[in-house]
């Protein structure tokens, strides 16, 4: 009798903690009221993200110190020459900027080239194999909001979507829940990329079947919507399919930027 | 001080939290692959000391997950308590069986748990990638064996009963 009654209560234990995580994805989905149990839970894990991060800065720091001298000697000979080339580039680039600038407030319009960024290191990445989410080492302490774009040096990679004062969780373009606003280089078509899931393929959907695109077309942010800074690269055209019934046209883009290898990235706020 | 010894238990928690999150530069198709070290820690203990580790301990661990894991609170959550009430059904009998018999026992646990968290991805309408699903219990299953003695000698140690 007594362990029909311990049986009972374990399965009424069990009853209700299923109830009670069942409410709690409801509410968590709905509405925002438990960021706060996450917030916390995720503070009391950063010391966890910092001790995963450490074997690659580690390994890192242990490469630096056996780094053989001549080969200092030979990278830094090599950085001396790419600075210099890169120097002279950006001379090129600055008269270039202010030409920009000054045809741009001819035009009458007034659109910022240079962004804040700041710079962060990837501390984990989610292993949910429907999510496409990454934790990095900047938070809202460094000035990271919700809603800044993180791009690396190749291209935009995602968005803010939670940040706690340490550390801040970025949503990747590739992500099957987001969706980048984007243009043409070429051609100018304004169109949205969706996400699909894989590190590898974003998908812009419905475009007419008379848009001008071709294989290799390089797509950048467009500004629309306000979340992304306009003219960062996004991804490189890589397949169309075209849909001859509905008179549609789904293109599938190959991301610039290495969204499942890039350790720095850049957290650009755009400037008020 | 026999409170201290059960931070065996956290610590190997801990450490099966690390190996699912630690960043590995793979790619996606073995992403998939990855077991949940969490689960299959969890379930030792849950088959070791059933009194200590029961449902409110798979709560607590699911919700911890939950953040890790970017996904809604709960999911775990909802995955880890069932497979944990299951196990606390069935326990008894298991801990008798081979070691073969105790991995495919392993296995279905594991693809309850993942289903689970598919189940409520489906809801939400993220397509979860078919097929893909049972290769993370897969490996999971294949180390068991080890989780087992090595868990097993750490309790040993620590002399938990």
């Amino acid at each position: 009798m007594k362990t029909l009654l311990q049986a009972r209560g374990a399965s009424l234990k069990a009853l209700f903690l299923v109830v009670i995580s069942i409410t709690m994805m409801v509410v968590d989905h709905r509405f925002h009221h438990l960021e706060v149990v996450r917030t916390n839970i995720s503070l009391a894990l950063s010391p966890l993200r910092y001790l995963v991060s450490l074997p690659v800065t580690g390994g890192s720091w242990v490469g630096d110190w056996f780094t053989s001298h001549t080969d200092l000697l030979n990278e830094n000979a090599a950085l001396k020459a790419e600075g210099r080339i890169l120097n002279a580039r950006l001379q090129k680039l600055e008269i270039l900027a202010e030409e920009n600038e000054r045809l741009r407030s001819l035009l009458g319009s007034a659109r910022k080239i240079a962004d804040d960024v700041i710079v962060a290191e990837l501390l984990s990445v989610d292993q949910n194999p429907y999510r496409q989410l990454i934790e990095i080492n900047k938070g809202s302490s460094d000035g990271v909001e919700i809603g800044h774009a993180v791009i690396d040096d190749f291209g935009v990679m995602g968005q803010v979507i939670h940040v706690n004062p340490q550390s801040a969780t970025t949503i990747l373009i590739s992500d099957p829940e987001h969706a980048i606003p984007v243009q043409f280089v070429r051609s100018g078509t304004r169109s949205v990329a969706f996400g699909r899931g894989s590190t590898s393929q974003l998908e812009l959907r419905y475009l007419p079947a008379t848009a001008d695109i071709k294989i290799e077309d390089e797509l950048v942010t467009s500004g629309l919507g306000g979340r992304f800074p306009p003219d960062y690269p996004v991804a490189r055209v890589t397949e169309i399919n075209e849909d001859r019934v509905r008179g549609f046209v789904t293109v599938f883009a190959q991301p610039k930027a290495r969204l499942d290898s890039s350790r720095e990235v850049l957290v650009i706020k755009p400037r008020q | 001080m026999s409170r201290l010894r059960y931070l065996v238990v956290y610590l190997s928690l801990v450490v099966a939290l690390l190996l699912m999150i630690l960043p590995l530069p793979l790619p996606d198709w073995v992403q998939i692959y990855r077991p949940n070290w969490v689960a299959l820690v969890l379930l030792y203990w849950s088959m070791a000391l059933p009194k200590r580790v029961g449902l409110w301990f798979a709560f607590f661990t699911g919700l911890v997950l939950d953040t890790s894991q970017g996904t809604l609170l709960g999911q775990h959550t909802l995955a880890l308590v069932i497979i944990i009430f299951i196990n606390m059904n069935f326990y008894h009998r298991i801990h008798v069986l081979a070691m073969a018999q105790q991995c495919i026992y392993v296995f279905v646990l594991l693809l309850i748990n993942q289903l689970i968290v598919a189940w409520v991805e489906g809801i939400m309408g993220r397509t979860p990638p078919l097929l893909s699903f049972s290769g993370g219990p897969l490996i999971g299953m294949l180390f068991w064996p080890w989780v087992f003695v090595i868990l097993r000698d750490i309790r040993r140690k620590a002399i938990l009963k």
